[in-house]
């Protein structure tokens, strides 16, 4: 009820205008396309703000770009409803480096989209007709990890070969944290210790997650990104990485798997 | 303009009225889901409240909820996806010990949507999940037994005139609107049953007004379904031609399953003369369906559902009594027992087709009866022989165009030399290959394959000439078919010219 008032309260966008490099962009459009196809956009003077809830409710993500990582950004604040995969399309048509116009159509509630001479008018959603944005859960987790992004994506490859699940735990004596996955018949397992990772605060946590929803949020995650991942005893992992030269962050949560018996 | 039935919805179980004994067992269910940990299936009329007790039961226990219902596309992909990934995680905010309650409404509905596969995996779904799930359905018995046997079941009962008077009169209460009580009364009795149709009609009778008075309660009465077994009884019993057309409007039926179900049941009550009237009038109808399919001009349905209604009633003779058992169109399960025969029947028109240069339909329809009648019970063995080498048919496709058994040893053995006269010719089609394989040898090829071509298109305008015109055309093309990639024509052009 909390985050319908909420949303309520925040008056449709009527003014929008920024430059932003593709890169900027598509990275931004791929940290949430991962969990859902359409989600709000939160416009204000520091940036730009989306959160959203996969229709499972089992994984989620809280994105923010400040407007120091646009080439230009201008807003009155407000907000904006967005067919992700279309815009992603869009955004896909841009090389590395190339620079995209973003303008927003007060009248029409349509967005300009300029690509080096390409326009392309996006027709928004009505963020009434979007699903409800989350609350921001409060969790106290006891295990954070600092990983390099290309070790979650060798840990979730090689669960993807034996399991459609996969534990993550930290071992609070042995301070390693590990990866398991159990299939029918063989299984997966891998330990990094102080050595391997970037960063450990030690604490008894072991969870079991969908590795679907984890490979999905691998994808987003940077090969040479930092993922602070914070751990707890049957509870929801959360990561948390940077993108656009630390102007953007992503902390993605998911619920874990209930262990049957 | 909120919608009453939202805005007065409970939120709580004890809000929801007319369905005490439900309603207290869906309260036991929630409560001791922790130790039995089965899904339930809330069944009933429309409008009754299954959805608004679960949705405040979700409220009560303070479990989030995920809702999967008609309007969103239920195929197997989405429920495995959305409502299994729901039903085996903890939350986002309690984590493993968080509980969430998956919503399937109409759960009687799901193959009616693209994927049949649908009502299967939520069957493996119930029986998976570590949430507490509620399945919502109007017709307990349309969902499959194996997911009906893997739930509990809470059964639903329309609401009572007298439960639905009160409802009414809070719902106006805190409109402030004033009324009669004969109103609310009437509204009631119009909706028997279904408290959502009575907030509905007070609704649309009230908004606005500041007095609702008895005189004011104009509304007709709501449409409803006609089961077709009741309707079946009405036409083939009783009723005239016009009474047989207009209850049929009240039937959930497509005239293409109408037509099916009055054809069958039909002689279980017709004989002598007015069989042979109302057949004819079946036979009308049959043919407007026909030119509906073929014009896609869908207003030709009225002309079939006059006839097969309206006729059909206009050619009983008096009226009959008693009871009848009524049963399902057979034309569905015939199609069903047959569709192995038929599968057959089609490869072997592909077989031809392919071989012949023909469409599928001409080979059907044009080539399959000839071979039939040439080779009927083997009795031309060589011929037989040959064709079983040219099409390349195991013994089921020998057995379906002989007619003779499929493990016979006639047929058995006709298979067996069939194979062997295809090795002999791709034998002979090799040495050809290998014998020209000196250079240059792809133009010879490349002509073969054009005059092959050419053959195909003259067969498809012939008709039925392509019996006459393949062989010659194949057998020109033998002779310079000593190229190495016609080693696979080899075979077709001695099966062939056998044939001839």
């Amino acid at each position: 009820m909390a985050s319908f008032l909420m949303d309520g309260g925040v008056a449709v966008a009527k003014m929008f205008n920024a430059i932003v490099s593709a890169d900027t962009l598509q990275a931004t459009l791929d940290s949430v396309s991962v969990l859902v196809d359409e989600c709000k956009i939160h416009l204000n003077d520091e940036g730009l703000e989306i959160r959203a809830v996969d229709p499972a409710n089992v994984g989620m993500v809280d994105l923010t770009l400040e407007a120091a990582a646009f080439e230009s950004y201008e807003t009155d604040g407000g907000l904006i409803g967005v067919n992700l995969s279309r815009l992603e399309d869009i955004a896909g048509m841009a090389d590395a480096g190339q620079l995209v116009h973003l303008e927003l159509d007060e009248e029409t509630r349509k967005l300009h989209i300029a690509i080096d001479g390409l326009e392309y008018t996006l027709a928004l959603i009505d963020p009434d007709s979007i699903r409800q944005e989350p609350d921001l859960p409060d969790l106290d987790l006891a295990a954070h990890v600092v990983i390099e992004g290309k070790d979650i994506d060798r840990s979730v490859t090689a669960a993807d070969m034996v399991s459609d699940h996969i534990a993550l735990g930290v071992d609070a004596t042995d301070e390693l944290f590990y990866v398991d996955a159990e299939g029918d018949t063989d299984d997966v397992h891998l330990e990094l210790d102080r050595e391997d990772l970037i960063d450990l605060t030690p604490g008894d946590a072991h969870s079991l997650f969908s590795l679907d929803y984890l490979q999905n949020m691998n994808k987003a995650i940077p090969k040479d990104a930092e993922v602070r991942m914070e751990l707890g005893d049957e509870f929801p992992v959360k990561m948390h990485f940077d993108f656009a030269e630390g102007q953007g962050s992503v902390t993605y949560m998911l619920a874990p798997r209930i262990q049957s018996e | 303009m909120a919608d009453w039935t939202e805005r007065y919805r409970p939120t709580t179980l004890a809000e929801v009225r007319g369905n005490d004994k439900a309603r207290d067992a869906l309260r036991e269910w929630a409560d001791t889901w922790e130790d039995h940990r089965e899904a339930v299936i809330l069944h009933g009329a429309p409008g009754i409240g299954k959805t608004s007790a679960a949705h405040a039961l979700a409220n009560d226990m303070e479990w989030p909820t995920i809702e999967l219902n008609a309007s969103d596309t239920r195929t197997k992909d989405v429920i495995e996806k959305v409502a299994g990934e729901a039903a085996k995680s903890g939350t986002l905010t309690a984590g493993g010990a968080g509980r969430r309650l998956v919503i399937m409404d109409e759960a009687d509905n799901i193959h009616g949507n693209a994927d049949r596969g649908g009502a299967r995996a939520i069957t493996s779904l119930v029986k998976e999940a570590n949430q507490p799930m509620i399945l919502i359905a109007n017709e307990f018995y349309e969902m499959s037994n194996g997911l009906r046997s893997a739930c509990e079941d809470i059964e639903f009962r329309d609401v009572g005139k007298r439960s639905i008077v009160p409802v009414l009169r809070d719902v106006l209460r805190q409109e402030e609107i004033a009324f009669d009580d004969d109103a609310l009364t009437e509204i009631a009795e119009m909706n028997d049953g279904d408290l959502r149709g009575a907030i509905k009609d007070l609704q649309a009778l009230a908004e606005g007004r500041d007095h609702l008075a008895a005189d004011d309660v104009v509304t007709g009465e709501r449409d409803t379904t006609e089961g077709i077994f009741d309707y079946l009884d009405l036409l083939l019993k009783e009723a005239g031609p016009q009474e047989a057309l207009e209850a049929s409007y009240d039937v959930d039926e497509t005239p293409d399953d109408l037509i099916n179900w009055i054809e069958d049941n039909m002689p279980k009550e017709y004989a002598g003369s007015e069989l042979t009237t109302a057949y004819e009038f079946l036979a009308n109808a049959d043919r407007w369906l026909g030119r509906v399919r073929a014009k896609q001009n869908y207003s030709f349905w009225r002309y079939a559902g006059d006839n097969m209604t309206a006729g059909v009633a206009a050619a009983r003779e008096g009226t009959k009594g008693g009871w009848t058992r009524y049963g399902p169109p057979s034309y569905w399960s015939k199609l069903g027992r047959s569709k192995g025969t038929r599968n057959t029947r089609d490869h072997i028109a592909q077989q031809i087709a392919a071989v012949n240069g023909v469409s599928m339909r001409t080979a059907r329809r044009e080539i399959m009866p000839f071979l039939a009648t040439m080779t009927h019970h083997c009795k031309n063995r060589e011929l037989t022989v040959a064709m079983a080498a040219q099409y390349e048919m195991d013994a089921s496709h020998v057995a379906f165009v002989t007619g003779s058994g499929k493990d016979t040893n006639k047929v058995q053995s006709i298979v067996e030399d069939a194979e062997e006269l295809r090795e002999e010719a791709a034998v002979e089609g090799s040495d050809g290959a290998f014998e020209g394989a000196s250079a240059g040898e792809a133009t010879p090829d490349a002509d073969a394959a054009d005059d092959t071509e050419d053959d195909g298109d003259d067969t498809d305008d012939g008709g039925q000439a392509t019996l006459g015109g393949e062989p010659a055309g194949d057998d020109g093309e033998a002779d310079d078919g000593d190229g190495s990639q016609a080693s696979d024509d080899g075979d077709q052009q001695s099966g062939l010219s056998d044939f001839m």
